[in-house]
């Protein structure tokens, strides 16, 4: 609360509409689809062919390398195909597709029930790995391989990003209020991992409830706090969250293990605890439906690969004609051209919107108003490197720290001209981006 | 279910409720008391100069897009803003006309030629201000208080006259429209603020360093320290100036440094044009000259970025550590690092830009610093020469006079100066000849053996063509006109000025008339002067002065 980043933004948060809403499970019928890459890495290679039978929780595809991660099926059925797939990103991705029977059966999941402190950390490492735990906020990097730093003794502090800043977001929110000691214990077994360091549970103090619900749930263990942050846009952006819990800078270029953290999703650090002592893999997740286009706003918990047409029915369809639905928030989400995508490890929310806001607006020209430099939190100045790049002066951007921006779209969202600035210097930073590749 | 399109756009997908054209509004809105004020003391004409400007800009934005077939943007409320800021910079005299050229001068000349909104490198209100005070200098200086001219608060101070500064505070003082309202001036940045619509950086460090100079300057003056510098920074345009004209978006920084640095170079400017310029107000010129410097200033205020240099500090440690070490694990690192996402990895790019950004720290101090020592430098080198001159212009004032007695009494060896008061002097003196003719010094003539031999009379009349004409008059104790010269003459070169001509003074010297007049028809008495042509405001100035010292000398009791 005392201790925040500079600059941020306090969009219309829309939580209410789904906040203290019962989570509704649903179980798919149609057909289900595992892209083979939803995470951050190198896509993972199918272990199973066209016809074959699988049973929930079956293994589909391997990590295909030391950044991957392992993909489960998440219904009983058949193998229909192995081919492209739109996704949520906009783009076809090589997918698996399996023919929903119905059955849900399953194969046996068997968790490792020793006491914390006979756990090993090699055993918590493989058992993340086997289920294929990724980082759920919605970047997708796997877990295991954010849980091997370099230099494990350096890491001192292990923050679990609570704060769902995004607006309308709130399954992270009715995890905590549904499953928090799952969530504790989640970031426990990570401590184990790291016997010098603290946990620190990141939250915004937009949430009472869940503050006080963690702050009885962790009471008995030292090394853990509840850290009550500002309530602002983007709170939970990873190098802002640092900042605001620890008080230490990174920049674009260092990871948050250089200073000795390590951030976690609370959706992460409870697949985290499903994974070792369930011995589940990660096959189901909480995804928000909401947005005024939508009949029935609510959190359903659902299993990988459902496609978003089937949640928003579930969701009770659509009030009015959409005109816009993001995957995501609103904030960093994407926009979709269909709806017929799956549902993947970081599928955060779909909001359906009955109009798009973006484009009723018109570019006007920029008035130096200096908003978008006081809310930045990466600290640049986006005006002026949006003027860059419509120039072209690639060399310029980069001389103003443009690889600083973290995309969170705060610039874009206050600018009283309604340039697109994130937008502009994304493309930027993309291009330089695929460029340092070659 | 099918049955919808979707609108693809890259995130963000929402906006903010702000937009270009409210928050021009809200600036309009927070001039509404200024504005209402100065109707409220300079009347209707103050009204229609508002009205006339502000519509005058929406047009001129119009007409100009719709010639150079762009799209029209006056809706944005921004050239209407500058016409009221303009209408607010006027003195409530100035001709329509005038107000309306300035208007076209701030959005064609100003505004509209550099690009539009957001483009122009001046504040375009204070840039046509500057520009009509150059070309109808009269007009723009000519300010009233209930209907008579008189002096602003910051011109009588530069005289040395005394000021009430509660009249400064409320707004009952001479200036132009909008600025002669602290209160509610100060309202009106109330709003801003609260608003959010600026932010309070700019003013207060304007403010701050103009008063701290004022201070110091008082103090080595010897003036009242409170008085003066309150009566500075109520007086003039420093309220509107550095509520609303420093804070224009498009022409101020955009970083908080470089506001700061932006206010500091105002404040000193304006103390420098002020004190030592050669007009009582500055701040016009104080703003539009550090609207060029923005540029420079943002360029040297680039804010740091977040974590900025946060991995540089750590690897100059490991350096002193154990390089040795660093260099095999580094090469281990790689290995790991390349199946990593790329931003992780290390390109050459980066290491340099690293080092760049250690040298851009330097070079953004030695701008800073630069900035700073031109300014001091500027101010101190204006301070010197003015010390430097002060006396030596006293010096050739006074041989100036010496000269002029010798012109206007060539007979006579020395000319020794009453000490009258000349105030009851002239409060009769006025009941016999014009109010706009004064005496300002009265000498008596003798020659080498101490004899009496005439006057040397001093008078001013405001009415030249072009103000003040000060001429020295020499005429014996037998009313013969001895010589004339003039001591300060401002009229127009070529015509006016020609009053200095021997041919035009010869008609006056050895002549004893009861009073002289003049003629466009050529001259048919002593008593008769030829008009210079072209210049009859002039002749009848000189001709008016020369008859009061006649009148003068026999009120004197001369003798003849």
């Amino acid at each position: 609360m005392k201790f925040t980043f500079k600059g941020g933004i306090h969009p219309f948060e829309g939580k209410e509409l789904t906040m203290d809403k019962e989570v509704k499970e649903y179980l798919p019928k149609g057909d289900m689809v595992y892209p083979l890459s939803q995470h951050i890495g190198a896509p993972a290679k199918a272990v199973v062919k066209k016809g074959d039978r699988v049973l929930v929780g079956q293994l589909i595809a391997e990590a295909g390398g030391f950044v991957s991660a392992n993909i489960h099926s998440s219904v009983s059925g058949t193998v229909k195909a192995i081919e492209p797939r739109l996704t949520a990103s906009g783009s076809k991705v090589n997918s698996i597709v399996v023919e929903n029977d119905s059955l849900y059966e399953s194969v046996e999941f068997k968790g490792n029930t020793k006491p914390l402190d006979e756990i090993s950390k090699e055993e918590i490492l493989d058992a993340i790995k086997a289920a294929g735990v990724v980082g759920m906020g919605g970047a997708g990097f796997p877990t295991h391989v954010k849980l091997s730093p370099k230099e494990p003794d350096k890491i001192d502090t292990i923050i679990v990003n609570a704060s769902e800043c995004e607006p309308y977001l709130t399954s992270d929110y009715r995890r905590i209020m549904d499953e928090a000691d799952k969530v504790v214990g989640g970031l426990r077994i990570v401590l184990t991992m790291f016997p010098g360091a603290k946990g620190i549970i990141g939250i915004e103090n937009n949430k009472p409830k869940a503050i006080k619900l963690l702050k009885e749930k962790v009471a008995e263990f030292d090394n853990i706090t509840v850290n009550v942050l500002k309530t602002k846009y983007p709170e939970g952006a990873e190098r802002q969250l640092i900042y605001a819990n620890t008080g230490r800078y990174i920049n674009s270029k260092m990871l948050p293990a250089d200073v000795g953290c390590i951030v976690h999703n609370v959706d992460t650090v409870y697949a985290i605890y499903e994974a070792v002592r369930e011995g589940r893999p990660l096959i189901d997740r909480l995804v928000t439906i909401s947005g005024d286009a939508v009949k029935e706003p609510c959190n359903i918990l659902t299993k990988m690969g459902t496609s978003y047409a089937e949640l928003i029915e579930a969701a009770g369809g659509f009030k009015s004609t959409p005109e816009k639905i993001i995957s995501g928030g609103p904030m960093m989400g994407k926009a979709l051209y269909s709806v017929e995508v799956p549902a993947m490890k970081s599928t955060s929310a779909i909001l359906c919107m009955s109009k798009d806001e973006v484009a009723e607006y018109e570019e006007s020209p920029c008035i130096r108003c200096g908003k978008c430099v006081s809310v930045c939190p990466g600290r640049v100045m986006p005006n002026t490197l949006a003027t860059l790049v419509e120039n072209n002066n690639i060399d310029e951007f980069l001389k103003l720290n443009g690889m600083e921006c973290c995309e969170c779209g705060c610039c874009s969202y206050v600018c009283p001209a309604k340039r697109h600035l994130t937008q502009t210097i994304a493309g930027a930073r993309k291009l330089v981006l695929a460029n340092n590749k070659k | 279910m099918d049955d919808f399109k979707l609108k693809v756009s890259a995130s963000p997908h929402v906006r903010s409720k702000d937009n270009t054209s409210d928050i021009m509004f809200d600036v309009i809105i927070a001039l509404v008391p200024a504005t209402i004020f100065g109707i409220w003391q300079f009347g209707s004409h103050a009204a229609i100069l508002v009205a006339a400007c502000m519509i005058s800009a929406v047009l001129f934005e119009a007409l100009y897009q719709y010639g150079m077939k762009k799209k029209i943007t006056v809706s944005d409320c921004s050239a209407a803003l500058t016409g009221l800021l303009l209408a607010l910079n006027l003195p409530p005299t100035l001709p329509v006309w005038m107000a309306v050229v300035g208007s076209a001068f701030a959005i064609i000349i100003v505004k509209q030629l550099f690009g539009g909104l957001g483009q122009n490198f001046m504040n375009p209100a204070l840039a046509a201000r500057c520009f009509l005070v150059l070309t109808f200098g009269r007009f723009m200086t000519n300010f009233v208080i209930d209907g008579v001219t008189a002096a602003t608060p910051l011109a009588r101070l530069k005289m040395g006259l005394p000021i009430d500064l509660g009249n400064m505070f409320f707004g009952n003082i001479a200036g132009t429209i909008g600025e002669t309202s602290a209160i509610a001036l100060l309202i009106g940045a109330a709003y801003l603020l609260i608003k959010r619509i600026i932010a309070p950086t700019i003013p207060l460090i304007y403010i701050g360093t103009f008063a701290i100079c004022i201070v110091i300057y008082a103090i080595t003056q010897d003036f009242e320290v409170l008085d003066y510098t309150l009566a500075h920074l109520c007086g003039g345009g420093l309220m509107l100036g550095a509520w609303f004209m420093a804070t224009d978006y498009v022409t101020s920084p955009i970083t908080t440094k470089g506001k700061v640095v932006f206010g500091i170079i105002l404040g000193l400017l304006t103390f420098v044009l002020r004190i030592f310029g050669s007009t009582p107000e500055g701040v016009s010129y104080a703003i539009i000259f550090s609207n060029l410097l923005v540029p420079l200033i943002e360029k040297a205020t680039v804010p740091k970025a977040f974590g900025q240099g946060a991995d540089i500090k750590k690897e100059d440690k490991k350096s002193k550590k154990d390089k040795v070490d660093e260099e095999d694990s580094k090469s281990d690192d790689r290995e790991d690092k390349n199946i990593l996402p790329d931003y992780t990895k290390e390109t050459k790019k980066d290491k340099e830009s690293k080092t760049k950004s250690k040298m851009d720290l330097k070079s953004i101090v030695k701008a800073i610093a630069a900035i700073f020592v031109i300014t001091l430098i500027m101010g101190a080198a204006l301070g010197v020469v003015y010390n430097i001159t002060k006396d030596p212009i006293a010096e050739t004032k006074e041989k100036a006079k010496q000269e002029a007695y010798e012109t206007v009494f060539p007979s006579a060896d020395r000319v020794v100066v009453e000490e009258l008061d000349y105030a009851s002097i002239n409060e009769l003196f006025h009941q016999f000849t014009s109010d706009d003719i004064t005496m300002d010094e009265l000498g008596i003539a003798v020659d080498s053996s101490n004899n009496a031999l005439g006057y040397v009379i001093t008078v001013t009349n405001s009415a030249g063509y072009n103000g003040d004409i000060q001429m020295m008059v020499g005429i014996d104790f037998s009313g013969v006109i001895q010589g004339i010269s003039f001591l300060t003459l401002n009229e127009t070169v070529g015509f006016g000025m020609e009053a200095e001509n021997e041919k035009f003074l010869n008609q006056f010297i050895g002549k004893k008339v009861e009073l002289f007049s003049y003629t466009k028809t050529g001259s048919n008495s002593p008593s008769e002067i030829d008009a210079i042509s072209g210049a009859t405001i002039t002749t009848s100035a000189v001709v008016d002065s020369v008859n009061a010292v006649l009148i003068f000398v026999i009120l004197l009791g001369g003798g003849f």
